[in-house]
């Protein structure tokens, strides 16, 4: 296929994936503000470091003053996260992102995905978006979900399941990949060092870690009810069942990749991202047999992250058509 | 909708009760206040609904258009804002029997213009032979030199075009212009049709119109016969300027219609005179380019340089015989609005035909008498710029201020070859929901009739574009100056 077209298909997976997983973490964060008897700033600060939008928002919001009251502000960081045409990660810029590629590849998309992502662009921009903002949070970040859910799952049900799709998926996975560590590694490294180590808060902190992943009842049934940071990490980085872990997005990935570049055309162009992705792959499955705490779950997380950094790029060189 | 429809029981004249008929004016539907004999049964059927269901449809029809993405891009508006394209529910009828005469028509038109074209790039005979003035050619701002001695591959130059036709006051079908460079509006006829049968199945069903759905097959079969690949395994793409183009949707409707891919000219490249896409796998070799972009961006080497929607080289692939492009470069020379007065005389010259369609009389400012009589009669003519187009460049006479007029007194005297003027026609009118006043009014209309030409000949989609101007008094159909547009349905039968 055109390797334009290719860009927009990965591009339009990931905008998807990111609107996704933004309006399902701002609802999570917004819940444990509730109860979690936590101060504000550490609900909501970990918001902006794990989109890494902190600078930014420090910068224009909060005077880069680390006690600024702006960082506990759940008002200000969800407006920022949620409407700011600035933040190139808020859920406007990211559906808006999603339907742009999708116009691009508007003869790619079947009728059915594209009219459910163009009817969340028109949603998100009309009024009754902003009104339902206002006066039912929840229920607009539901609704926001429900309309990138509904486009990937139509995606799968009505599209080919050809090198388009391959490419659509492998952008959702690789940025899922890095949500999910990006996520793991904030609220590790800020859970562990909790001031006073209180079992009931860190059971709450880490459940909704969870939720923001879609990923607490899964993990309940696979850990029978207990609650602990190396359950949570162990099961987030190697679950191969759970379809947000950081094992499962790689293999993925690395499977999708093979449909796109199979391993023994060696005349084709894509070897050298798919021998990355299969390094990376191999890497995280032999981690599932070590010790996973302190440092070791930090050095884990900024490995696959700048590992699909890296891998991305070289993609958008090999395949993609970047210069 | 259905259920109310059956249970209404107002009187046969119902919507169209008090249709206030243009004076001196054809209209499509009705003579008088009667409906016209061919179209009896239609006006009866849509008579029957209520003020109140048609704004319900045409609401519901506009929400469809817009989820669907079925928009135009807005230029000039940084947010790339996209509307969709005025759409009036009523459709507009043409009997069995005048499209009958329309297709024999556009097909002759075609393969005059299409002759017309090849002596042009070739020996120039029609200009040896006096019958039309060689300034009128090689002044033309669509003549290309650089491409005479070149044959297109498949030996079409004029694979896709949309002829403009009004009627006149008798009822009498005239064509005002040719489009035959990228002409546009065809997806809005697939378009709206699929609404047209969805919002009135009852009476779509009872009137009996031919299909249109099938446009997109008959433009891949015509790509695929000029390719110069034979068989099946020639690869065909659409060529599009991209999102920001105002036609985009329909460049992606066409190409997703014909399963081919939509390219924009980065993807392409041109390697020893051919041309190849940048894929996945590798470059791939390209056949057939329907390209979507203006020929003066196609190729920086050889028209503008400055062109970012430019492939370098694509030119030298096409004289080369390596790439056939759809439609051929060069034909803004046979539709330019001051060649188009000869257009019956080139079928007079080539095929030995007479003409089956009327034109509009036309003045031809670089002639001395027809530019003397233009200047006399200023207020009561239409004043075109030759190298324009989409309603811009043009003098309205009859609605002209004296400071407009003497606008245009200037720069015809100063540039004549690049006026022509026509007297005002009529325009036909047809009935059309008005929204603000929620009743059915008069508008008048043009029709855009596709007319697709293979290695086979000319073949005509039973259909078209109908435009329609929704402002109350006017004259202008184009969309860029608020004109809509309505499904046209040609009926399979004569009444």
């Amino acid at each position: 296929m055109i390797s334009r077209v290719a860009d927009h298909c990965f591009w339009f997976g990931r905008y998807v994936e990111r609107a996704e997983s933004m309006s399902r973490t701002l609802a999570a964060s917004m819940s444990l503000a509730l109860d979690a008897e936590l101060p504000p700033a550490n609900v909501w600060r970990p918001v902006l470091v794990v989109s890494g939008e902190e600078e930014r928002f420090g910068e224009r919001l909060a005077a880069n003053d680390d006690d600024h009251a702006a960082w506990g502000d759940g008002e200000l960081v969800q407006r920022f996260m949620v409407w700011d045409e600035d933040n190139g990660v808020s859920l406007l810029r990211s559906v808006l992102g999603a339907r742009w590629n999708a116009r691009s590849i508007r003869e790619v998309l079947s009728l059915e995905a594209w009219e459910a992502v163009n009817e969340l662009h028109l949603w998100i921009s009309s009024d009754a978006a902003q009104a339902m903002y206002l006066q039912h949070r929840d229920a607009f970040y539901h609704h926001a979900r429900r309309g990138t859910q509904l486009t990937l799952g139509l995606l799968r049900s009505t599209m080919l399941h050809d090198e388009p799709l391959d490419f659509m998926w492998l952008g959702v996975l690789l940025e899922r990949v890095s949500q999910t560590a990006r996520m793991l590694d904030v609220h590790h490294h800020a859970f562990t060092h909790l001031a006073r180590h209180h079992e009931i808060v860190e059971t709450a902190l880490w459940l909704s870690l969870l939720r923001g992943l879609s990923g607490s009842e899964a993990y309940l049934k696979r850990a029978a009810g207990r609650v602990s940071s190396d359950g949570v990490a162990r099961f987030l980085v190697s679950e191969p069942a759970f379809p947000r872990s950081i094992a499962y997005c790689v293999h993925s990935a690395y499977d999708r990749l093979c449909d796109i570049r199979p391993p023994e055309r060696h005349e084709l162009p894509g070897g050298v991202s798919l021998e990355q992705l299969r390094v990376l792959d191999t890497w995280v499955a032999a981690r599932a047999k070590e010790p996973l705490t302190g440092a070791a779950v930090h050095d884990l997380l900024t490995h696959v992250v700048d590992e699909v950094h890296e891998i991305c790029g070289t993609l958008g060189k090999e395949l993609l058509g970047a210069a | 909708m259905m259920q109310s429809q059956s249970q209404s029981q107002g009187p046969l004249a119902g919507l169209f009760d008090s249709y206030p008929a243009l004076p001196g004016t054809y209209d499509e539907m009705f003579d008088a206040q009667t409906p016209r004999a061919a179209f009896a049964r239609v006006a009866a059927l849509l008579a029957k609904m209520r003020p109140e269901e048609l704004a319900r449809a045409q609401a519901l029809a506009e929400t469809a258009l817009l989820h669907q993405g079925v928009t135009f891009s807005v230029y000039g508006d940084s947010r790339g804002t996209e509307k969709i394209f005025p759409f009036c529910l009523l459709p507009r009828l043409i009997a069995a029997d005048d499209f009958r005469v329309l297709e024999r028509g556009l097909q002759q038109r075609l393969r005059a213009l299409g002759a017309f074209l090849d002596d042009i790039y070739d020996e120039q005979k029609i200009i040896a032979a006096g019958v039309v003035p060689a300034e009128m050619i090689l002044g033309a701002a669509g003549y290309r030199p650089l491409l005479r001695g070149i044959k297109p591959p498949g030996g079409v130059r004029i694979h896709i075009s949309g002829v403009d036709l009004i009627r006149d006051p008798k009822g009498t079908w005239r064509v005002l212009e040719d489009n035959l460079r990228t002409p546009s509006g065809v997806s809005y006829v697939v378009e709206n049709r699929l609404i047209s049968k969805r919002m009135f199945p009852r009476v779509f069903d009872a009137a009996r119109v031919h299909r249109v759905d099938h446009y997109p097959t008959r433009l891949a079969e015509t790509l695929r016969s000029v390719s110069p690949v034979p068989g099946d395994d020639g690869y065909a793409v659409v060529l599009t300027p991209g999102p920001y183009n105002s036609a985009y949707f329909e460049h992606s409707f066409l190409a997703r219609t014909m399963g081919l891919e939509l390219v924009q000219a980065p993807d392409l490249f041109v390697d020893g005179d051919k041309i190849y896409c940048r894929t996945t796998r590798g470059p791939k070799r390209v056949d057939v380019i329907y390209r979507r972009t203006d020929e003066a961006f196609l190729d920086p080497e050889v028209f503008r340089p400055d062109s970012v929607l430019g492939v370098p080289g694509l030119m030298r692939a096409y004289a080369a015989g390596n790439v056939a492009l759809a439609n051929a470069p060069g034909n803004g020379v046979a539709d330019d609005k001051a060649v188009y007065p000869f257009v019956p005389d080139m079928i007079e010259f080539y095929l030995s035909e007479v003409p089956i369609l009327e034109q509009v009389q036309t003045y031809v400012c670089l002639f001395d008498d027809d530019r003397k009589y233009v200047l006399e009669h200023l207020g009561e003519m239409v004043v075109k710029a030759v190298d324009e187009a989409g309603g811009y460049g043009m003098l309205m006479g009859p609605q002209s201020t004296a400071e407009e007029r003497d606008e245009f007194r200037r720069r015809i005297e100063a540039e004549p070859r690049r006026y022509i003027a026509q007297h005002r026609i009529e325009l036909s009118s047809c009935p059309t929901w008005i929204a603000d006043r929620a009743c059915v009014e008069p508008r008048r209309v043009d029709l855009r009739p596709y007319i697709l030409t293979s290695r086979e000949g000319p073949w005509v989609l039973p259909g078209g574009l109908t435009r329609v101007a929704l402002q109350q008094g006017s004259y202008v159909v184009n969309s860029s100056q608020g004109g809509g547009s309505k499904d046209t349905w040609v009926m399979r039968e004569s009444a």
